[in-house]
């Protein structure tokens, strides 16, 4: 496994992809809707992609020495790593906003979503929609990425403008939290995300690995 | 002794239809696969690596069939195409020594030994590369892992006669130690060259799978060439 991902890494992903991770510090920018730092980290991933498929990576890897649902789990395994990444340089903002810069008027005024915990659990929906609509996607034929990649992009703004629009329903101020306020709402905010992200990406990854194997190459 | 058996293959496209397709492969012997353009080589080869799904029939090598031991096969056996271009803008040296990392038996001498026998730089790009030397370097990949079993498509389109005789006499060699080597080409002086067995598919039909004298015993006449044999026969499957 550590050699799939070696390949994935070394020759299938764009340099993009790992420079795209840096939107993760998107997450600091007040006044800015911070969720997009998740859809440009997204957008990132696609670049591998579509360079894969220009470099007959798909076809390369199914003629290396293992299964062919390998070659699915290659390319989940590198995406996950990417979207972990990005989780974790998110995290990082997020606690620094929580803790160091919890009073910060800048923050505190922002018309937009803070970025707590919820904005981190709801970035790791937009993850999940990822590996389920467009890897799950790509994945019933590994060549044709523009359709899921439309329809991964519409769901992901869906999915950050309900998110933004949540604080200012009446009751619902709690996703806005700042600081420690409201902390245990919060991570259960951020756990019921990760769940989402791993039942998307666990059944569209089961999905892929039966489509890839009827596929003809 | 057959370590390759490729029994009832069938695989039906629209315009196109693989019939009932069944041959076995020997060690330590050279199997040359012809067919002209579209006649179902690459089908049938693609079927034999798995990268696509037959209606039915069955592949197995060394007695294990390759549904199922697909990982272990593909270790014990060398794969090249012609003149495919895997990741043209990166260099030969890292592609190597990405794809070096899933064999046990990858053998570091043997793949400079090629390197140097097929004059590839490894600090070239594929994109650097003319196709003669592509298909010479998809051939050092697939020789350099001590495979048991080499299916290659067309590994000799695209080189100039002299490149072409210089792999035809590595398939000589590879055979005499014990390795059997399965091709594909529609170049007929190649068979004539260096095949033992010779696979002949037409209309995605095997028409003769035998011995080389005795698929020229059974299809030529009289003092027939291989080549006039093949075209006779294609000129007669054309109006039949």
């Amino acid at each position: 496994m550590r050699n799939i991902l070696r390949k994935e890494m070394r020759l299938s992903a764009s340099a993009l992809t790992y420079l795209f991770v840096l939107f993760s510090f998107m997450f600091l920018l007040p006044g800015y809707p911070v969720l997009c730092g998740a859809f440009f980290v997204s957008l990132g991933l696609f670049q591998s992609f579509q360079s894969a498929r220009e470099a007959n990576d798909i076809l390369f890897s199914a003629l290396l020495p293992i299964a062919k649902k390998d070659v699915v789990k290659g390319k989940y395994l590198f995406v996950c790593m990417i979207e972990g990444f990005a989780v974790l340089l998110m995290a990082l903002c997020v606690v620094f906003r929580m803790t160091v810069f919890s009073k910060a008027d800048f923050y505190r005024t922002n018309a937009l979503m803070n970025a707590n915990l919820f904005a981190l659990g709801i970035a790791c929906v937009i993850f999940g929609l990822f590996n389920w609509v467009f890897l799950g996607g790509f994945f019933k034929t590994a060549y044709k990425f523009a359709r899921p990649f439309v329809l991964f992009v519409i769901s992901a703004f869906l999915v950050i403008f309900v998110a933004e629009a949540m604080h200012h329903v009446p009751g619902l101020e709690v996703v806005n939290a700042f600081g420690t306020e409201g902390l245990s709402v919060q991570i259960l905010l951020l756990i019921s995300g990760m769940i989402i992200f791993f039942f998307m990406t666990v059944l569209s990854y089961k999905k892929a690995c039966r489509s890839f194997e009827q596929i003809n190459l | 002794m057959a370590i390759v058996e490729v029994q009832n293959l069938e695989k039906r496209y629209p315009s196109f239809e693989l019939k009932d397709v069944s041959f076995n492969l020997e060690e330590g012997r050279i199997a040359g696969f012809i067919g002209r353009n579209g006649a179902g080589k690459t089908t049938t080869i693609k079927s034999m690596l798995n990268l696509i799904h037959p209606d039915c029939g069955t592949v197995s090598y060394f007695g294990k069939s390759l549904e199922g031991n697909e990982a272990e096969i593909k270790r014990r056996i060398g794969y090249s195409t012609g003149t495919v271009s895997w990741y043209p803008r990166k260099r030969i040296r890292e592609i190597v020594d990405t794809v070096k990392r899933f064999y046990d038996c990858w053998d570091e001498s043997l793949y400079r030994k090629y390197l140097d026998y097929f004059s590839i730089d490894e600090g070239k790009t594929p994109l650097e590369l003319s196709e003669g030397m592509k298909v010479k370097v998809n051939l050092m990949l697939a020789l350099s892992h001590r495979a048991e079993v080499l299916i290659l498509d067309e590994p000799t389109s695209g080189l100039d006669p002299f490149s072409r005789n210089v792999i035809l006499d590595v398939f000589t060699e590879l055979r005499n130690e014990g390795v059997c080597v399965f091709f594909s080409t529609h170049i007929i002086s190649d068979i004539e060259k260096c095949a033992d067995d010779i696979i002949y598919i037409s209309g995605g039909r095997i028409r003769g799978a035998s011995a080389k004298a005795e698929f020229a015993q059974r299809f030529s006449q009289g003092s027939e060439s291989l080549e006039d044999t093949f075209l006779r026969l294609e000129r007669r499957d054309n109006h039949a």
